[in-house]
Order: structure tokens, then sequence, then C-alpha cells
């Protein structure tokens, strides 16, 4: 290019030239009628209809300018033929607001000089105006030759339009693409197509892109229904959608649905392209509830608007999304085929051929409707999927669906083969596409394409449901081992498969769990599963939050938030299936869903849940019923002194442990204690407390009821003090109740002054009080008790004292477990030694055989924490078989 | 003005959200946070398989604020994220030189 031409280039940039006022008048008409069309559009005057009428405003803007361009008249007068011609979404009359338009001026024999002067009449206004406007100026020629070598100029030339000048033009490109392009390079064409579907599934198919759904490029989106058109047309010859239904490519339904959902999906898009100003496919959170609101949807008082459109959108881009895979699959090059076997049971309506699954005749599903079912068991078991024929017939057929089908034997057995096979989730897949899911479980059809408004939800629920099973299914064959574990201990997968697809069926509002299990239970009811089942998969719906929720809102260091999980949950193989149950719904939730953080949480609640229902007698169930029935008894046989609020606080306090081994007497007598202690302890803070003592005339033991502030060295206190008056204790329940009351209850041995024992006890409440007060040492007294004594007769030891740390059996205490000879005091030796070691004593089992005491403590450090430091352990050890083998 | 970072327990979030929005708090960042102070990670065996849990999951806040109410929001965190057992989490207060609102440019407290 020489100086010269770039100049002028520059210049005719700079001075775009308007040659007479008639094209003013068509740029003027062009923006008046724009204006009037997106103002309509707005005002609902016109809805699907802009995309079309806005094509044809542009139509009208091409041929008018044409008519009076300078340029064009002379190339006419000169007999240059040439044709401006309509490309891509203008050449379909798709055009949304803001969409690029595409147009090719085409010549015939060689490109005229004065092809750039008219290209500037014609666009430089709309450039003027802001427009995306990309044109080419080629000849016919041109056009065929670089369609063979690229499939994108194809693509684009597949959707061509005349819009005015030398008709014939445009005839012999259509007719050349024909016949010497699309003839020739078929196959390699839908290769290609397919190839460019896969890169788009890549990038658009992600899961983030269903909750902000690209409207064109994503799933569902645009792009599919194109995919089908250009094959149609490429292969089939055809111009219009409607001639595929009359080339029975598609059913009525099909066309009807193909048609209705890519016109919502371009009206969502022209708004969406009106509100964010510029070309967007993506639509955004921001938009969603304008767009909803401007559709006219309407907060229902479960059901918000833009829930109800996001619905209708999902169930939109879901058709176009079928019919897109179907056609896809049935035009595509054949791939490396598996041989199958065909097996010789098959039913002879049945009929296997190139792959696919299929009915002989629809005749045979009008004679026999249970066959639809029975096609979808071969497929799950042959791995083969139904041919495109056969999901058409179901479609058509569905209506034969009704109550004696759903009950009946032979399509339940068939239902729960498929829950139970090999390729379930494919299956359960083309099921759901086919509508015979929502037809055999109508309450399914409630939920399936409800969406939630929310960053935390990516999938409509019909398609988590899915998502939930295919999860589940994947476990067989899952690397995380604890999973696989898990999934292998559990007896019955069934359960878990249908727990799985029943999991939301009550999403239609809130409190979704409760009313899903109801709903489950009628439908197992329906197909006749057996009642005892039905009952064990209804409380893994019901329950199939609370591993979640617990985990991430309680505190897990909370023994009694680990044992109310447990009672609730009762036994393990249930605890099983809900923590599975638990990682495939959230994992087919969304990434905030499930991710490495909250899993530990979990984690940590499911084996702290196991370990509890393994070992503790705490949440056995006949434990849970046990406390369950307490409430009520004590209730029954409260007295005057306890009023309601009292009774509730206190009885929410107590712990579970406490609750499990006290009779129900004891308890009301302890509550009255515990009230005039915490009188009490209004006035005196520090030293309150109330002992209680008994005479247990049967075994003339005597128990010891303590009530007090709990605080740490509490319990070797008070065995001290029972030492120095020569008392042994027995056995011992020391309890922490939630508000940081010690309930501890002892059997002992009576007072050596067994006339007057009154005397021996109310010393030790003063004992007890001057120690409360720091007015009594009880290591300096407890030495001069044990000042050799030319009296006092020992025995040698049985055996030598043990003792062992046990770090296994609770996940909130370590255990020690103390063996040795007894004696008076050794338990105060033991329980001073742990309180030296700054352990916090909250369980003793004491256990006394002869002169052997076999005791347990459960302790924690004063942070509440387990000891996990084997220096710790040893000190422990050592210390504790000193002071034992040593004197008192 | 400054910044307060605080670790805590995450079923305390709620709680400590509601407390802090009480006192006039406008705005606050969550994350999903692991690590370990003095209490440890854990291991499980489930059928003989370990499970090492080495890091404990917790949520960190983070707020910016007028430094004259640093006090009452230290004191609401407190108050609502305890429990009393290790690992009840860790405050965090350090200066805070500049704060732009990036739609509007404005700075200082007006951006907070």
């Amino acid at each position: 290019m020489d100086n010269a031409s770039i100049q002028a280039d520059i210049s005719s940039i700079r001075n775009p030239s308007f040659p007479d006022e008639r094209l003013n008048f068509a740029l003027r008409n062009f923006r008046q009628s724009k204006e009037t069309l997106v103002s309509d559009f707005l005002e609902s005057r016109i809805k699907e209809s802009f995309h079309q009428a806005y094509s044809e405003i542009m139509d009208y803007y091409f041929r008018m300018t044409i008519e009076e361009s300078r340029t064009g008249q002379s190339l006419f007068k000169k007999g240059t033929l040439f044709a401006l011609v309509a490309v891509g979404g203008y050449g379909r009359k798709e055009l949304c607001l803001h969409s690029d338009i595409d147009i090719l001026i085409l010549f015939n024999k060689g490109i005229p000089p004065q092809a750039k002067e008219l290209a500037e009449e014609l666009f430089y206004p709309l450039w003027d105006l802001g427009m995306d406007l990309g044109y080419g100026v080629r000849t016919v020629k041109d056009c065929l030759s670089l369609s063979k070598d690229d499939f994108e100029v194809l693509t684009s030339l597949i959707d061509i339009r005349f819009i005015c000048g030398a008709s014939q033009l445009y005839l012999r490109l259509i007719e050349g693409l024909q016949k010497k392009v699309i003839k020739k390079s078929a196959s390699s064409y839908v290769k290609w197509i397919y190839e460019r579907n896969d890169i788009r599934m890549n990038t658009f198919g992600d899961a983030s892109h269903l909750l902000e759904p690209n409207l064109k490029e994503g799933i569902g989106g645009l792009r599919e229904y194109h995919h089908i058109m250009w094959m149609a047309k490429a292969f089939l010859n055809v111009r219009e959608p409607e001639d595929l239904k009359d080339l029975g490519r598609l059913s009525d339904n099909e066309l009807n649905d193909l048609q209705d959902s890519v016109k919502f999906i371009l009206l969502v898009r022209n708004h969406l392209h009106q509100l964010s100003g510029r070309k967007n496919d993506r639509l955004n959170f921001e938009y969603q509830e304008k767009i909803a609101n401007r559709l006219g949807y309407k907060n229902l008082p479960k059901f918000p608007a833009v829930e109800q459109f996001l619905s209708t959108l999902h169930s939109a881009m879901e058709s176009v999304k079928n019919i897109h895979r179907s056609f896809l699959a049935l035009h595509l090059p054949k791939r490396n085929m598996k041989v199958s076997i065909i097996p010789e049971d098959i039913s002879k309506e049945i009929l296997v051929s190139d792959n696919e699954i299929g009915f002989i005749s629809s005749e045979v599903i009008n004679t026999d409707p249970p066959i639809i079912m029975d096609i979808f068991e071969q497929s799950c078991r042959l791995g083969l999927p139904l041919s495109l024929e056969a999901r058409r017939q179901i479609k058509e057929f569905l209506n034969l669906v009704d109550d004696p089908f759903r009950s009946s034997e032979r399509t339940v057995s068939c239902f729960l083969k498929i829950i139970n096979g090999r390729n379930t989730v494919e299956t359960l897949d083309q099921m759901f596409e086919t509508g015979l899911l929502d037809a055999f479980i109508p309450e399914f059809g409630m939920i399936r394409d409800r969406v939630q408004f929310d960053a935390y939800h990516i999938f409509p629920v019909g398609r988590h449901v899915l998502e939930t099973v295919a999860n589940l299914k994947s476990l067989s064959r899952q690397k995380d081992l604890l999973l696989f574990d898990i999934f292998v201990d559990i007896k019955n997968h069934e359960h878990l498969f249908l727990a799985g697809l029943f999991h939301d069926i009550g999403k239609t509002g809130k409190g979704h769990a409760r009313r899903g299990s109801q709903i489950c239970r009628n439908i197992l009811k329906r197909i006749g599963y057996p009642e005892k089942w039905a009952e064990e998969i209804s409380f893994l719906i019901n329950h199939h939050l609370l591993l979640a929720e617990t985990a991430t809102r309680r505190d897990l260091n909370d023994e009694k938030v680990i044992i109310d999980t447990a009672r609730l949950i009762g036994d393990i193989e249930r605890l099983k299936a809900l923590y599975l149950l638990t990682w495939a719904d959230s994992k087919a939730t969304g990434p905030r869903a499930w991710n490495e953080w909250t899993e530990n949480l979990v984690q940590e609640l499911f084996f702290k849940v196991l370990h509890i229902l393994e070992g503790d007698e705490l949440a056995t169930p006949g434990s849970s019923k046990k406390v369950m029935k307490l409430r009520s008894t004590l209730k029954r046989r409260i007295s005057g002194d306890i009023d309601q609020p009292d009774f509730d606080r206190l009885f929410d306090a107590m712990s579970p442990r406490y609750k499990l081994n006290t009779p129900p007497a004891d308890i009301l007598r302890n509550m009255e204690m515990v009230l005039s202690f915490e009188k009490e302890a209004v006035v005196q803070k520090s030293t309150a407390f109330i002992l209680d003592v008994r005479e247990d005339r049967y075994d003339g033991f005597w128990k010891i009821t303590f009530i007090g502030k709990d605080r740490p060295g509490l319990f070797s206190d008070i065995a001290g003090v029972l030492a120095l008056n020569n008392i042994n204790i027995l056995s011992a329940n020391i309890y922490t109740w939630r508000n940081g009351t010690a309930v501890d209850i002892f059997s002992v041995t009576k007072p050596l002054d067994s006339i007057h024992p009154s005397e021996t006890w109310e010393k030790i409440i003063s004992q007890l009080k001057n120690i409360f007060s720091g007015r009594l040492s009880l290591s300096y007294r407890m030495s001069l008790k044990a000042y050799p004594s030319i009296l006092s007769e020992r025995k040698t030891p049985a055996r030598p004292p043990e003792v062992r740390i046990d770090n296994r059996s609770s996940d909130f205490f370590t255990l020690v477990e103390v063996f040795a000879s007894d004696r008076i005091g050794l338990l105060y030796l033991i329980t001073r030694t742990l309180f030296d070691l700054q352990l916090d004593i909250r369980i003793a089992k004491i256990g006394v055989k002869g002169d052997q005491i076999a005791d347990v403590f459960y302790v924690r450090d004063l942070d509440g924490q387990k000891i996990y430091d084997e220096n710790h352990f040893n000190e422990i050890k050592d210390a504790l078989l000193y002071h034992l083998s040593g004197k008192l | 003005m400054r910044k307060i970072e605080a670790i805590i327990k995450p079923f305390k979030l709620d709680d400590v959200k509601e407390g802090l929005s009480s006192i006039g708090v406008k705005g606050l960042t969550v994350s999903e946070v692991k690590g370990f102070g003095r209490q440890r990670g854990h291991k499980e065996i489930y059928r003989g398989a370990e499970y090492q849990v080495a890091f404990v999951p917790k949520i960190k806040i983070e707020i910016v604020m007028d430094a004259r109410l640093v006090p009452e929001a230290v004191n609401v965190i407190r108050e609502k994220a305890l429990t009393g057992q290790i690992g009840d989490g860790k405050i965090f207060i350090m200066p805070v030189e500049e704060v732009i609102r990036i739609r509007t440019g404005e700075k200082g407290e007006d951006a907070i």
C-alpha cells in the first residue's frame, strides 16, 4: 500500500461522508424504529418477537441505504452484481439488543475498487451509533474455498439469509455450499462440531456455570440449538426447524418443546442485554431477580419469584440439552464400539441394534405398558442406552403410566433392580429425561426443576438428586479409603441408594427433611416396600442434615452434644449410612457445602458418635428410652417444693451419666438439695455445700451425697476428710452438672462409733467447712495420721500396684486406671496425686473387690483437653506408683 | 483505624456476628481456616487405617473499625466466643494505614 492510499484511508475514517439526505433519513428511521421497539419490549407489548422485528428493522435500513447509495448506484450502472447477505445470528433472525451484527457483501467475480466505499456508506453510520458490526467482502468462489478449509466460515455461512441485491449470487452460494462443500466433508464437519462441543462443555460445563448459566454457550444454551440446526441444514437440507418434524426427525412434542424453550431463552437473553447495557450471555446473580420481575413472576409464600423463573429457565435449557444430545448421538460418526453379547433371556419385544436398545414397535408398549420399565432395566443391566426412537416412544406413551403401573410387582422389581444395578445413574438419567421418573414417582415431578436462589446450591433439585445418587454409587470404587471402608461395612446398600434418591423429595419449602420422610413413606408404601425398611429409609431422610448441621453449629467438645446425637441416631449402621448420605448430598450441593474444612468437622463428629455407639452404655437404645421416660416419670412424682421452671432447668443441667445411673427417687431428692444449695450459695459464695448422709439398712453401708460448686481437687478433699475419720469409700459416683454443680454420691463403710454415728458426720461436715475456708490443712492432718504406730498392722500387698493410662476409650477424657490393695486413705492419695498433676477428675468408677481396688478416673487437664504428652503419661504413672507403694 | 482478626470456634460464628452487629459493626469478612495452637489435631483409626487430623477447623473473622470501637468489639467477641475450653481462639489487633472503597474512591472512615 502506498502513502497516498493510507492517507485516503485515514481521511475517510475521520470524515465519514453521508452522501445525501435520504441516507440520513434511513439512519433516523432506523434509530427511531429501534427505540420504539425497545420501549415496546420493556413495556411487554412485544416479547419473543423482538428478535425477528429487530432483524427486520436492520434489513430495512440496509435496503434503503443501498437504494440511495451513490456507490451502489454506480455499481448497478456498470452491471457489477452484488448482494447483501446476513450471516450468523443476524442470518437466523435471532438478534438481541446488543448482539453482534454480521454481514457479507457478496460479489460475483472479483471485488471492484468501489467495494470499500460501499462498505463505508453502509456501515459507518452504524459504527457511529456504537453498534458491534462485522462485515466481509467476498466473491462466491472465495466463500466456497474458505469454507472448505475453515469450518468456522462454513458454520457462519450455513445461516446466511438474503437481504437485498442480486439474489442469484445468494442462490449460487447456497447451492455451492451444499454441493461442493458439505457433501464432500460431511463427516469431518460433524466431527468438528462434536469436538467444538467437547471444548465448550469443558469451558462452560463446570458446575459454577449452573448458578449463573451462560445462555448462549452453556449447557442447554442457544449454541446447542444452533448445532441441531447446522447439522440439519448440512445433512437433511432443511431450512426451518419445522422441516425436522416433516422429515420425522423430531416429534411434534419435541419440536414444540424445542421452539418454546429457545424462544424463552432468547427472551431472557434480550432482557439480560438490556439490563447489563452490553452483549452479555452470562445470567449473573444481580440480574436474576430483576428479570424474574420483568417476566411477571410473583413471589409466593414458599416459592420466591426468582426461583420460579430459574426453574422455568432450567427446564427450558434441560429440554434443549436433551434434544441436542440425542440429535448429536444420532449423527455422530460411530466410534470404537464395544462388542456386547446380547443375552438370550432378553424379551423378544426388545431389540438391541447398533449398541442401542429399543422396542420392535410402538405396538408392544400399547399392549404391555410395563415394558417401558423393562427396557430401562435391560438398559441398566446391559449398559446400553435407549435409542432415540425408543425415548420418543416412551415420551409419547407416558399417559399409560397409571396407578396400577406404579404399584405393580413387575415394574417395582425392575425399579429396584435399576437402583441396585451397575449403570444406575445412566439409567436414572434416561428415566429423568424421558419423564418416566416423574410419571412413575409423581412426587418427583414437584421438585425436579426447583432451583434455590443462592450461591450454595449449584443444581436444580432434580439434577442434584441424581448427582447425589451418582456419588453414592461411586462409593464402591471410591479411592478415599475411609469412605470406601464405611461403604463396605454397610449391610444394606439399597436403603442408602433409595434414601439418596428421595432425600430431597420434600423440597417444596422449609422443613423439607421432615416432609420428605413422610412423602417417602407414602411412596415406599405404594410400591409395597417392607414397612420396617421403609421406616429406616425415612429416618435417614428425616435426619439427612443432622451430621452436617451438628458438626458446623454445635460444640463437638461438649459430651452432651455427642451423646444426644448418638441417642438420636441409635445404631452404628444408621450412623454410617447417614455419614455417607451427608457426604454424597453435600458434594452434590456444591463446593461450598463440602470441602476439606467441612469434611474435618463432620468426620470428627462421626468418629465421636461412633465411639459412643460402639462402647458406651449411654447411647444404647435402652438408655435413650430410659432417659425419655425419666422426664415424665419425674414430672409425675414432682413434689410441691420444686416448681416447673426449676425442674426444667435442673433436668437439662444433669449430665447424661447421672440421669442414667441414678434412681428417680434420688434424683428428686438431689434436685431439692441442689435448690437449697443454690440458696445457700448466694450467702456464702465459696464455702457453701450440702452433705446428706443416710444409712442403707440392708447392706449396713452409708450413703453420702455431697452437693457443692465443682472445682479441681474437690474429690480429693472429700476423700481425705473421710479417710481422716477412718471411713473407707466403697464406691463413688461423681457428676458435674452443666451448671457447674458437683453432685458426688458415695457409698462408704459405717463410722467406727456405730452407736453415735451422727457425731462423726457432724465432725466431717465441720472439717469440710474448715478445709474449704482454708482453716484446715488436709495434707498435714493426713501425715499426722500416717505417723507410724506400733499398733498399726500392715498387711503386705497381695499384688504390686499397677497404673494404666488409656487414651482410646473416650474422645473427651484420658482414663487413668489404678489397681492396688485397698486401705483407708488410698483414694485420697490417688486423687491428691492427680490434683497435683493439674488433672481434673470428671468421672470416677471405684471398684472394690475384696481387698483389691480397681479404680478408673476420667481426667482432663485444666484446659479441658485430653492428655497427649508421653512425658506427662510417665509422670502420672510414676507419681501414682510412688505414692501407692509408699506410706501415707 | 484498627483491624481486628479473631480466630474462633466454628459454631460460635453466629453468636459473634450477632453480637458485633448489635454494637454497630457494619461489615466483616469470614473465612474457613485451619491451624493449631495449644489445641492439637488428633488421630482416628478405622479398620486399621489411620486418619490424621493435623489441623483443627476454625473460623477467622476480619473487621476494620474505628479505634474507639475496638475495646467494645473485643469484649463482645470474647464474651460470645467463650466456652472456657481449650481452642476458644485468639484476637489480634493491628493498625490500619488507609482504607479505600473501590467503587467510590472514598477514603478513611467513610470507606469502612
